[in-house]
């Protein structure tokens, strides 16, 4: 069976003193919930860029379905992934049911209006983000949890087989973050797309998510070339999320002191500072 | 609060709009220094004899002006709606990309070279006008892909810096200029309507209606592009297709109007902001909608001009300027808290 979305050893960085990205690999099987965790600049963001299209790898390749990403026109890219990205920069005032059915806007008709189906799909999505009860009110006026879950309806309305996520929880409360992940999770149970998520919250990811992948930083500028095949091996994990998120992967990986308890049979890993009231204690334990 | 839009509002709001374009319109051609009997102007003379003087003033002087108001003030809206959507920002209007300094620019060369041949009909100075105006709006354009294809700040600064430089350009050259050249150069630089004739109407007028029916059928995309580049292009839209066609033909749009009617302001940045205010952010109303209220704006304003001071005329952009200044901002105030949500 193909993956849903497959990277084959992909690189890419910002100008030749920035990598980001050093020999990728990832297989992403249909159906699957995924966690893209790692340090900030690690570059998960570049790669859900890279994986959507909207940034093309310095080298290796996408496959979309087993096709080239970059065979694929901008319309047949959206036809099959949608993407719900971190930041929202208020513009024109549309309405939360406006936004959701611009996600229908390439299959609209001749004159520019959504058919019954655009309408019902939309419909749907709003049902499902639980959005339904706000959807004629402007975008500005909700709070940021409930206007994650319109761009999340949004994506949903594009009727995909494929969800990417952008830190979809950044700036939420405990309370809207554990919603927005089962509000995933119930995606996932119901239409089963394939759903990849960039979070910085381990624990959720463990909780909800079925595989991960876990980006180390980048190496420091001019230590190692970007296209030197032994140092590729390290630069990202990728497995059941039991095996990766580990709490000396993510020690390694994030270069800070962690350490893991359980309640019940979940496990949570908690960062601990050397100046942490409980550094002491902490230390001696793990 | 805007409920959302189907094809039936659309097609109402913008049956009721034409139909009160077409009454202030015909209302404006009754409107003037002189006196005119509409009776007298329809009642057919017999062969051989010469027509009305209130037929003369009517179809020779009233309604050609008019009607090139109406085109002008339609033009400018629709592109300012374009402009703003595109650039994202609000203070957009269509001569930020250096139309009408390219524009000025081109029409004060051709004044102070003397020319005065005709091409169909028209001045050189309009057209110098107009091949100045999209000349400049295609350097701006270069310079903005150059420095980032994706940033729009690279675009708003190119457009700023050659409008900067070029109306350095026409200063200079209006301080070189003899006094006879100056007054019809200054009169076109502040925006005035002339009487032009049926042909000339027919031509800027069909450029211009097209150029705003073509509009309408990106404005799906435009919502879309609106919201943000990345989100467009993840939600399917050929954002720099969408642009680049939106972009000419807008650019266009002015250039056809700036040649008709030298640069008039302010249309062009609130008729939008009040349409948008009034009916919500969607562009497939948002486009009509601002064409014919500039439409209707810039008819009024230009009547206003030709009574102030009869039998005397204001440069119409003066009008323009003084009407809608304290307009936009008496509903930008009484708005702004419908608008803006309280978190």
């Amino acid at each position: 069976m193909t993956a849903a979305i497959e990277v084959k050893e992909v690189s890419f960085g910002y100008g030749p003193h920035r990598p980001v990205l050093n020999h990728i690999d990832l297989a992403v099987r249909a159906g699957t919930f995924l966690a893209v965790v790692g340090p900030n600049g690690a570059g998960k963001s570049t790669l859900v860029k890279i994986m959507a299209g909207l940034l093309k790898p310095q080298s290796g390749s996408v496959l979309l379905e087993g096709r080239e990403l970059y065979s694929y026109g901008v319309q047949e890219i959206a036809r099959r992934i949608a993407v719900v990205r971190q930041e929202f920069v208020p513009a024109f005032e549309f309405s939360v049911l406006e936004t959701v059915l611009m996600a229908r806007t390439p299959r609209y008709g001749s004159w520019g209006f959504e058919s019954e189906q655009d309408r019902t799909l939309a419909n749907r999505a709003l049902e499902m983000t639980d959005t339904a009860r706000f959807a004629s009110r402007p975008l500005g006026s909700l709070s940021c949890g409930e206007r994650q879950r319109v761009f999340i309806a949004r994506a949903l309305a594009q009727d995909t087989p494929i969800l990417l996520l952008d830190e979809p929880t950044s700036f939420l409360d405990l309370r809207h973050q554990v919603d927005i992940y089962d509000l995933l999770k119930s995606i996932q149970q119901k239409t089963t797309p394939t759903i990849i998520a960039v979070t910085h919250d381990i624990n959720l990811a463990s909780q909800y998510c079925d595989e991960a992948l876990l980006l180390y930083p980048p190496a420091p500028s001019g230590d190692m070339p970007i296209d030197e095949r032994s140092a590729a091996a390290t630069r990202c994990r990728v497995g059941p999320i039991s095996e990766v998120l580990t709490l000396p992967e993510i020690q390694q990986a994030f270069d800070v002191q962690v350490f893991s308890g359980a309640v019940g049979r979940e496990r949570f890993i908690v960062p601990l500072g050397i100046r942490a009231k409980d550094a002491d204690r902490a230390g001696r334990s793990t | 609060m805007h409920p959302s839009l189907t094809p039936r509002i659309l097609l109402f709001r913008t049956a009721l709009a034409t139909a009160l374009l077409v009454a202030i319109m015909l209302a404006c051609a009754m409107i003037g220094p002189q006196d005119v009997s509409l009776k007298a102007a329809l009642h057919r003379p017999p062969a051989g004899a010469a027509v009305s003087p209130d037929y003369e003033i009517l179809v020779r002087v009233r309604i050609p002006r008019v009607l090139l108001a109406a085109m002008v003030g339609a033009a400018l809206a629709a592109s300012g709606v374009i402009f703003q959507a595109l650039l994202g920002n609000p203070l957009a209007d269509p001569y930020i990309l250096g139309v009408s300094s390219g524009a000025g620019l081109g029409a004060m060369i051709a004044v102070i070279a003397g020319l005065n041949w005709t091409l169909w009909g028209r001045s050189p100075i309009a057209i110098f006008a107009f091949v100045g105006a999209l000349g400049t709006v295609w350097l701006v354009w270069g310079i903005g892909r150059v420095t980032g294809r994706y940033q729009v700040t690279g675009l708003l600064l190119a457009g700023v810096v050659v409008n900067a430089f070029f109306s350095a350009m026409i200063m200079f050259l209006v301080s070189v200029a003899k006094s006879q050249q100056l007054h019809a150069t200054l009169f076109w630089l502040m925006g005035n309507m002339t009487e032009e004739d049926f042909f000339v109407l027919w031509m800027g007028g069909g450029g211009i209606v097209a150029g705003i029916t073509a509009l309408y059928f990106l404005g799906p995309q435009l919502n879309v592009i609106s919201v943000g580049h990345e989100d467009a292009r993840s939600i399917g839209i050929s954002v720099q297709r969408v642009e680049c066609i939106a972009f000419a033909i807008s650019a266009f749009i002015t250039a056809v109007a700036v040649s008709l009617s030298g640069l008039v302001g302010f249309v062009g940045l609130i008729v939008p902001h009040a349409v948008r205010l009034l009916f919500g952010p969607d562009h497939r109303q948002l486009v009509p909608l601002s064409a014919l209220v500039g439409a209707m704006f810039l008819v009024v304003a230009d009547t206003a001009a030709r009574m102030v001071v009869a039998p005397a005329q204001l440069p119409v952009g003066v009008v323009t300027a003084m009407i809608g200044g304290p307009f936009f901002l008496l509903l930008l105030v009484s708005h702004s808290r419908k608008v803006f949500w309280p978190r």
